[in-house]
């Protein structure tokens, strides 16, 4: 059964069809929630965007957009209302700036067990600007298309590529930037 | 570079994976409240006292004739205080009933009552002649209760004197 049929039968009140629902997003709720928000307070933002589903389930237009879409929609402005900011303020997107951002010679990951490279490299998400960072969140933890990505973060799709490729690159650069002599090796 | 982006996307699925088990243990605590709340939304019971109150409040105003140039007294319609014997008892309103405003059909959930003063031609707009027992304040203005819902739109009106005295029949 698909997102929209489940939304109909919440609406008469079918609780299954919510648990449904809810199981199928809440990883992508609570993923946008932890990142952006903060791991403190995405257990309550996960529960104040379901809320508000279902306080506004006739707000929900199909052709807007998934409901997992909607549901992300939701939650970033959860997020941005919490955190009394505006949404990610846009960066520069069309110029070169990524040439310094490169790793330096060698490979950041080399000297880092898989362990501590998950860890090293959820650490520097969490320092990226948060434009960057919802671009890694939403398309890689995610894996929503571009274009999706593009209507959650109210965005063109080319500004999504292009932030996720800075994104990359900063996390590349992060990355190596700790590696001389910082990681013991666990092999 | 190839191998970097390699890894870095398997740091990105292994930190998909933490996070989808950090949800599931969140939605143990979060689901069970998201699934009251949903039946609360769906209960019958929601529409509770204050609704049915301004609905016997809304009928009683229209069964006892909107239209009647005479004031219908509720003396009484107050419960007495139980205050202590020496203290002086308040004085005794009389008041008109809940007479339905232009969003009265509007459902609410919760409401408040709020009193004003309004210009004494308010009373006829309902069909009501100012007569004697309609007490004026200092500024010709009539004294009324709105019933105001949590949305802000007034539902009812009532209007209300003060007696001079408790136990004075107008």
């Amino acid at each position: 059964m698909d997102d929209s049929r489940l939304l109909e039968r919440i609406r008469q009140g079918d609780e299954n069809a919510f648990a449904e629902l809810f199981a199928r997003h809440r990883a992508a709720v609570f993923r946008y929630a932890a990142h952006m928000g903060g791991a403190g307070a995405a257990d309550d933002i996960v529960q104040e965007v379901f809320l508000a589903l279902l306080r506004q389930l006739s707000h929900y237009d199909a052709s807007r957009g998934s409901v997992g879409a909607y549901l992300l929609g939701i939650t970033r402005r959860q997020v941005f209302k919490r955190s009394a900011a505006a949404p990610p303020p846009p960066l520069d997107d069309d110029g070169d700036s990524t040439s310094a951002l490169e790793s330096p010679d060698g490979n950041p990951f080399d000297d880092l067990s898989r362990a501590e490279t998950v860890e090293r490299v959820r650490a520097a998400i969490a320092t990226l600007p948060a434009a960057y960072r919802e671009a890694v969140v939403l398309c890689e933890l995610n894996e929503l298309d571009y274009a999706t990505a593009a209507a959650v973060m109210d965005c063109p799709v080319g500004t999504v590529r292009s932030r996720l490729h800075r994104a990359r690159a900063l996390l590349s650069a992060k990355l190596a930037a700790i590696r001389p002599g910082a990681v013991t090796v666990h092999d | 570079m190839t191998d970097d982006l390699d890894r870095l996307q398997r740091a990105f699925r292994a930190i998909a994976l933490d996070d989808a088990a950090d949800a599931e243990r969140a939605a143990r605590r979060i689901e069970p409240a998201l699934l009251a709340e949903m039946r609360a939304r769906r209960s019958p019971e929601r529409p509770r006292s204050i609704s049915r109150i301004v609905g016997l409040a809304m009928a009683a105003a229209l069964v006892g004739g909107l239209a009647a140039p005479v004031w219908i007294v509720t003396r009484g319609a107050r419960p007495p205080r139980a205050e202590a014997p020496n203290v002086a008892a308040p004085p005794v309103e009389i008041t008109t009933s809940f007479l339905p405003l232009a969003y009265s059909a509007m459902p609410l959930t919760d409401a408040r009552v709020v009193r004003l003063e309004v210009p004494r031609t308010a009373l006829a707009a309902f069909g009501l002649t100012p007569i004697d027992a309609v007490e004026t304040t200092r500024t010709g203005t009539v004294l009324a209760d709105v019933l105001v819902g949590d949305d802000g739109l007034a539902r009812a009106v009532r209007f209300v004197r003060a007696a001079r005295a408790p136990g004075v029949t107008p």
